[in-house]
C-alpha cells in the first residue's frame, strides 16, 4: 500500500554507488566512435556539396555569357558565324515531351499491373519486375542501338521519333518502379473499404489507389523526364542531330545533349561557349523540374 | 451450440453449417447463427476465434484472397450468397461493412460518400447533395462538416472519420451493416457517439458488430454471440448472456477468466 509517508521517506543519496558508474573505458570509446563517425559523415557531405557546387559554378561561369537572345531564337550555324541553339532547345523539348507521352502511360500501366495483380501469377510478375529493373540500369547507348536496329534501319533514316522512342524506353522503367512502389504504399484497408462498398476492381484501382498514390506517381513521371532530358547516348544513333531548323519528328532532329556533345569537342571557341550554355540550360531545366516536384507536389501532402 | 430462444423477428441473414478455411487452417467450424432483422447482433470472444472471419464471409470479402474458402450456407434474401452466381458488387452494396481503422478515401468528404452511391445509382446533383446531407445528419457529422464538404476527408479527427465511414456505408442503402471493431481505435467520447448511432441505425438496418469490449456488446446489442476457437458457443439476448450464461466457457470469458 502506497502511503503518504512514503513520499517523505524518499532521500537523495549521492549518485556514487557502483550502479551509477558506467564502464569508464567503453564509455569513452563510445564517445570517440561517435565523434569520428559524425566527423566522417560531415566530411562526406561537404565533399559531395563541394563537387556539386563546383560543377554549378563552372557551368554558370562559362555558360552565362551565352544566355543571349540570339541563342534562343537562332539555329546552330557553322563555326565563326554566330548562331544559337534554338533548334536544339526545341528538338530537346519535342523529343523528351514525346518520350514521356509514350513512356509514361506504358510505365503507369505496367506499374499498376505489378502492384495490383499480384494474386494472379507471381512468377510472371516477378519476371516482368526483374526485366523492368534491368532496363532501369541498362546502358543507355544499348537502348539507342536497339532503336537504331528496329526503327532507323527499317525506315532508312534517322528521325526525332526514333530519338523519342529511345528516350521513352528509359522513361518506362522509372515510371514502372515509382508507380508500383507508390501503389504498394496504399494500405490494404483502403482497398478493402472500397471493395466493401461494391466497387469493381478497376474503379478501386483508378479512383482510390491511384488517387491516393497520385503525388508519388506524378513525381516519378517528372523524375523520369528529368532523367531523359540529359541523355545523349540514346540519341546519337536515332535522332542524330540536325544543324537546321526542323520540328518534324519524321526527320533527323537536333537536341541539346547531342549538340553539346558535338560542340564541346570542337576546336572552335564560339562552339565551345555554346556547349557550355547548352549544358547550363539543361541543368537549369532539370533543377526546375526537381523544384516543381518538391514545391508543387509536396504542397498537397499532409 | 445452443439454439437461441425463439425469435419473433425474421432473420435477415441465416448462417447454416458454415465452415471456413484459411488454407489448411479450419477457422470456422460448423457455424449456424441467425441475424435477426432490425436488431444488433454483437459478436464477442477472444482474438482469433473467428468473429471477424464470419463477418468477412457475410459480404464475401474473403473472396479477394486465394486460399480462403467457405462451405455451408449463408442465406440472405432467399439466396445462398456462397453460391457461384452471386454478383459480389451487388451483395456488397446490400451488405455494407465498416472496418476497425477509419479508412477515408483520399478525396473530399462529399466525394467519400458520393463514391459509393455513384457505383450503384445515377443521381442528379440535387439528389446527390440531399443524400450526402441525409447520411451525414444521420451519423451526426453534418453540423461539423457542413461548411467544408469539399475539403479533404483526411483532415477529420479519427472519430469523425469513422462516422464518415459509417455514413459512406449507409449511403448506398444496404440492408445489413457489418461493423468490425468500429470503435477500437477511438477515444471514449467518439466511441459513445458511435454506440448511440448504432441504436438509431438499427431501425433501418440489420447490424452485426464484432467487439472486444464486453460493455459495448451489453450496451448496444440485442443479441450476443460468443465465439470460441472457431465455434459459436452460445447465442442469446444480451441480458441473458451477461447475467445468466448457459455455458461454462461463456461464463469464464465474460468474467475475465480467460481470453
Amino acid at each position: 500500500m502506497a502511503g503518504r509517508d512514503n513520499v517523505t521517506q524518499a532521500t537523495t543519496a549521492p549518485c556514487a554507488s557502483a550502479r551509477w558508474q558506467g564502464n569508464g573505458l567503453s564509455d569513452m570509446r563510445r564517445r570517440m566512435v561517435d565523434r569520428v563517425a559524425t566527423g566522417l559523415c560531415w566530411a562526406a557531405t561537404v565533399l559531395v556539396l563541394l563537387m556539386l557546387f563546383s560543377i554549378l559554378f563552372v557551368l554558370v561561369r562559362n555558360g552565362v555569357g551565352g544566355l543571349r537572345w540570339i541563342t534562343f531564337v537562332h539555329v546552330t550555324l557553322p563555326p565563326g558565324q554566330g548562331g544559337g541553339l534554338a533548334n536544339a532547345i526545341v528538338g530537346s523539348l519535342i523529343q523528351t515531351g514525346l518520350a514521356v507521352l509514350i513512356g509514361a502511360p506504358v510505365g503507369l500501366l505496367v506499374g499498376i499491373y505489378l502492384a495490383e495483380f499480384t494474386a494472379t501469377d507471381n512468377r510472371f510478375i516477378n519476371m516482368v519486375r526483374f526485366i523492368s529493373d534491368l532496363l532501369l540500369s541498362a546502358p543507355s547507348i544499348l537502348v539507342g542501338l536497339f532503336i537504331y536496329m528496329i526503327v532507323v534501319v527499317p525506315t532508312g533514316h534517322f528521325s526525332g521519333l526514333a530519338g523519342a522512342l529511345a528516350l521513352s524506353m528509359l522513361v518506362v522503367p522509372v515510371v514502372v518502379r515509382t508507380t508500383e512502389d507508390m501503389l504498394r504504399l496504399v494500405p490494404l484497408s483502403m482497398r478493402e473499404a472500397a471493395i466493401a462498398l461494391g466497387a469493381p476492381r478497376w474503379r478501386v484501382i483508378l479512383f482510390v489507389c491511384l488517387r491516393a498514390a497520385r503525388d508519388g506517381v506524378a513525381t516519378g513521371i517528372l523524375l523520369a523526364l528529368a532523367r531523359v532530358s540529359g541523355e545523349t547516348a540514346p540519341l546519337l544513333f536515332t535522332s542524330l542531330g540536325n544543324m537546321n531548323w526542323s520540328v518534324s519528328p519524321a526527320a533527323p532532329m537536333a537536341s541539346l545533349p547531342v549538340t553539346i556533345y558535338q560542340y564541346a569537342g570542337a576546336a572552335y571557341e564560339d562552339w565551345t561557349a555554346l556547349a557550355w550554355t547548352g549544358a547550363l540550360l539543361i541543368t537549369a531545366g532539370i533543377l526546375m523540374i526537381n523544384i516543381t516536384v518538391r514545391l508543387g507536389l509536396g504542397r498537397n501532402r499532409k | 451450440m445452443t439454439v437461441a430462444e425463439k425469435q419473433p423477428v425474421p432473420a435477415a441473414i441465416s448462417v447454416r453449417n458454415l465452415d471456413f478455411y484459411y488454407g489448411a487452417n479450419h477457422a470456422l467450424k460448423n457455424i449456424s447463427i441467425d441475424f435477426p432483422q432490425g436488431q444488433v447482433t454483437g459478436m464477442i470472444g477472444p482474438s482469433g476465434c473467428g468473429k471477424s472471419t464470419l463477418l468477412r464471409v457475410l459480404n464475401r470479402m474473403y473472396d479477394l484472397y486465394p486460399g480462403q474458402r467457405a462451405t455451408g450456407e449463408v442465406i440472405f434474401d432467399g439466396c445462398n450468397i456462397l453460391g457461384p452466381k452471386v454478383n459480389l458488387n451487388v451483395l456488397r452494396a446490400r451488405v455494407g461493412m465498416v472496418f476497425q481503422k477509419p479508412t477515408p478515401f483520399p478525396m473530399s468528404i462529399y466525394d467519400n460518400i458520393a463514391f459509393g452511391v455513384r457505383l450503384h445509382e445515377r443521381l442528379d446533383r440535387a439528389a446527390m447533395d440531399a443524400r450526402v446531407e441525409d447520411v451525414l445528419r444521420r451519423v451526426a457529422l453534418w453540423p461539423e462538416v457542413r461548411d467544408r464538404l469539399h475539403d479533404s476527408a483526411s483532415a477529420l479527427s479519427g472519430g469523425q472519420q469513422q462516422r464518415l465511414c459509417i455514413a459512406r456505408t449507409i449511403a448506398t442503402r444496404p440492408e445489413v451493416v457489418l461493423l468490425d471493431e468500429p470503435t477500437s481505435a477511438l477515444d471514449p467520447v467518439s466511441t459513445a457517439r458511435i454506440e448511440e448511432l448504432l441504436d438509431e441505425l438499427k431501425t433501418d438496418f440489420t447490424i452485426a458488430i464484432v467487439t472486444h469490449n464486453l460493455q459495448q456488446a451489453a450496451r448496444c446489442a440485442d443479441q450476443v454471440a460468443f465465439f470460441y476457437m472457431g465455434e459459436v458457443v452460445e447465442v442469446d439476448s444480451a441480458d441473458r448472456m451477461f447475467t445468466a450464461p448457459r455455458e461454462k466457457r461463456t461464463q469464464d470469458y465474460i468474467t475475465g477468466r480467460f481470453g
